[in-house]
């Protein structure tokens, strides 16, 4: 392009300097540039370049509220929404991060409660009945599988629980992640039954699962007929009904530990104390002083005596009657239940 | 007028036992960006509480968006965004994650509360963090998650407490600037409570002072400041005599050494003041006009003002009176 009748009146100006090599002339930044950018072919030529100022958008980093006019789901998806963060948080990431110990050891566990269903199969495979007879399906062994105390409500169940409970609530307080719930349209109600459910499902999913794990594989390994299921499915059930009591009793304990703390430690101990210290101290009177009336201060001691008289096994605990068991489970899990809701009605959204 | 205000209170009264946190509360909080301004104890987070419906009122009325604060708590919670003050978040997540739970915690699919995460994340300006632990974050990354938090079902009413609490100036201007461009771009309402007035001035319009549970003032900072415009001069020789003469002609003084401060009432002040300079010949060798920031404001009610004063067109409308409304004795008010 030639200079013409299209050039603005500034470029015509513009003359275009001789740009001079020579070794006494002075580098400055004007022949370095003219060097650089400029050339003898075309440098007559001139064309000019408006530029316009950048657009406002497309720019990088820019933020942008962007609205959203979708609807939100009703009170059963909030809740579910709790449910699912805790019960997935076991799974995978991305939900309540439980730590690695605890899943380990919910692993662990969960192998370990299946050692009576393990060797079900084994006896039904090397037809040994004598092994079967020690650990196949019967009244004895379905209440061991839930209410034996050792190993599992010694180093099983109420450590599970005792992991599980926590923090789930002691969290809140010491995060302050609680002003995230009640900020939003959540109750206390649903706050602490979805809590209490996530636990109590975790536990259900070791206890229940292998229980009928165990039940089943009997079925299927030994062949068993109706006839069989008739007679041993309300024992079975009796069964499940204790472990629900038990879960339930570890649940309510233990969360309402949780919910007067601000740590996982001292939840998870003092859970723990009130299970084993409790039957320690009912052992130790019962036999220092033949007085056996201290098993009813005993969560697990009460439970024991309570499953004993569903499920129909000899009764250990024979010098009271069990109902004193029940009545004893209900005062506890009263007690706990009563200082879990004043806990959790008073912790506060805008300050903890 | 009515349409547009999004908290209206009638007498609203909180007790607790004997203590009276909240005391006959007319309020008319219009839409935009509004600051919640008080002394501690003034009743700020017991407000917050009730008109989140958390707590029950011990009298009085009140509607958030149009809606009671009695009867549709949860229905309140749906439609705002609360940015709470303290930690609220879990140190042990992702960001992107916590995010989406506290919009599943409203009701959100989970696949579009994910959405709506990466969304907001990046609107607070932690788009490339967004998937780091909660715990490794500086505070002012943890501020904007939690704003990320109020924000991601687009709630129309955004409560910010303490928004830029602990912040370094960076982070304290982002934060701010957010606030502001949702205010202005988003077209959202903001009611932000903070002990920091230069931010509560950078981001609202309106203000609202408690003081002791009752409302000490509310109205547009624009006019609270309007009230208290002053012309600032530097005196050179004379300085004494100058306000001698300024004081004798009926302007308001307040002097401190060589600068002083007269209160800019009338359209001739300027000339007066150079008037009288002239007339006790002092050198004026600066003059400018002086805008109180809301931070003087704010002290200058709370120790000055009587704290019956309504609104700030009782201020406005007349100022020697409306200083000595109910204010103690001892700083010259009258009886209550």
């Amino acid at each position: 392009m030639t200079t013409s009748e299209n050039t603005p009146p500034m470029a015509a100006a513009i003359t275009p300097q001789p740009v001079e090599y020579a070794a006494e002339t002075p580098v400055t930044g004007k022949v370095r540039l003219e060097a650089a950018w400029g050339s003898t072919e075309g440098d007559e030529d001139f064309t000019t370049t408006a530029s316009s100022a950048p657009k406002p958008d497309g720019q990088v980093f820019k933020p942008q509220y962007k609205q959203w006019n979708g609807q939100l789901n009703p009170r059963w998806m909030r809740n579910w929404a709790i449910l699912r963060h805790h019960l997935l948080g076991i799974f995978k990431k991305g939900h309540r991060p439980w730590g690695m110990p605890i899943r380990l050891y919910l692993l662990v566990v969960f192998i370990a409660s299946l050692t009576d269903v393990g060797l079900t199969l084994v006896s039904a495979l090397i037809g040994d009945s004598g092994l079967h007879s020690i650990w196949g399906v019967s009244r004895d062994n379905l209440y061991g599988h839930v209410l034996g105390f050792f190993p599992r409500n010694m180093l099983y169940y109420p450590v599970i629980a005792a992991l599980l409970v926590g923090g789930v609530i002691s969290e809140d307080r010491q995060h302050g992640t609680s002003a995230l719930y009640f900020s939003r349209p959540i109750t206390r109600f649903d706050y602490v039954g979805m809590k209490f459910l996530s636990v109590a499902l975790i536990q259900g999913l070791i206890i229940l699962v292998s229980l009928s794990l165990y039940y089943f594989a009997e079925i299927a390994a030994m062949g068993r007929g109706w006839a069989w299921i008739i007679d041993t499915l309300p024992m079975f059930l009796a069964t499940v009904f204790s472990a629900v009591l038990l879960i339930f009793t570890y649940t309510s304990i233990g969360l309402s530990l949780s919910s007067v703390s601000k740590g996982k430690f001292f939840p998870g101990i003092a859970l723990l104390s009130i299970i084993l210290g409790t039957k320690i101290l009912a052992f130790i009177v019962s036999n220092l002083f033949d007085r056996e009336i201290l098993y009813l201060i005993s969560p697990y001691d009460c439970l024991a005596h309570v499953g004993q008289a569903i499920i129909g096994t000899q009764p250990t605990y024979d010098q009271y009657s069990w109902t004193w068991s029940l009545a004893s489970l209900v005062a506890m899990n009263a007690l706990a239940l009563y200082v879990l809701t004043t806990r959790v009605s008073s912790m506060e959204v805008t300050r903890e | 007028m009515q349409d547009d205000l999004i908290i209206k209170t009638t007498n609203l009264t909180k007790s607790y036992g004997p203590h009276v946190a909240l005391n006959k509360l007319n309020l008319s909080v219009p839409k935009g960006a509004t600051g919640l301004l008080g002394p501690n104890g003034a009743g700020k987070s017991t407000f917050l509480k009730t008109i989140l419906g958390l707590i029950q009122t011990t009298e009085g009325e009140g509607t958030v968006l149009g809606l009671n604060i009695r009867t549709q708590g949860d229905e309140i919670r749906s439609r705002i965004g609360y940015m709470p003050e303290y930690d609220c978040l879990n140190p042990d997540m992702e960001a992107i994650h916590q995010v989406r739970y506290s919009g599943e915690l409203l009701g959100m699919n989970p696949t579009i509360a994910l959405a709506r995460a990466h969304e907001t994340l990046q609107y607070v300006g932690l788009g490339e963090q967004r998937y780091r632990n909660i715990g490794s974050y500086s505070t002012g990354m943890k501020q904007a998650t939690k704003l990320a938090c109020a924000l991601i079902h687009d709630p129309e009413l955004i409560i910010a407490d303490e928004p830029s609490n602990g912040l370094d100036i960076s982070a304290r201007n982002y934060m701010i600037e957010t606030l502001t461009h949702t205010v202005k771009t988003g077209n959202r309402s903001v009611l932000m409570a903070s002990h920091l007035m230069d931010d509560v001035e950078r981001v609202c319009e309106n203000f609202i002072l408690l003081h002791k549970g009752k409302l000490a003032a509310q109205g547009r900072i624009e006019d609270l400041k309007a009230f208290d415009r002053e012309i600032e001069i530097h005196v050179w020789g004379g300085a004494s005599r100058l306000e001698e003469a300024m004081i004798a002609r009926g302007m308001g003084v307040r002097r401190e050494g060589r600068v002083m401060r007269i209160l800019h009432e009338q359209e001739d002040t300027t000339s007066m003041i150079l008037q009288c300079a002239a007339d006790v010949g002092a050198q004026i060798r600066r003059m400018h006009e002086y805008e109180a920031s809301l931070e003087d404001l704010f002290l200058s009610i709370m120790e000055n003002l009587g704290y019956e004063v309504k609104t700030s067109e009782d201020l406005l409308s007349s100022p020697a009176q409306a200083r000595k409304v109910d204010a103690p004795g001892y700083m010259g008010g009258g009886s209550a």
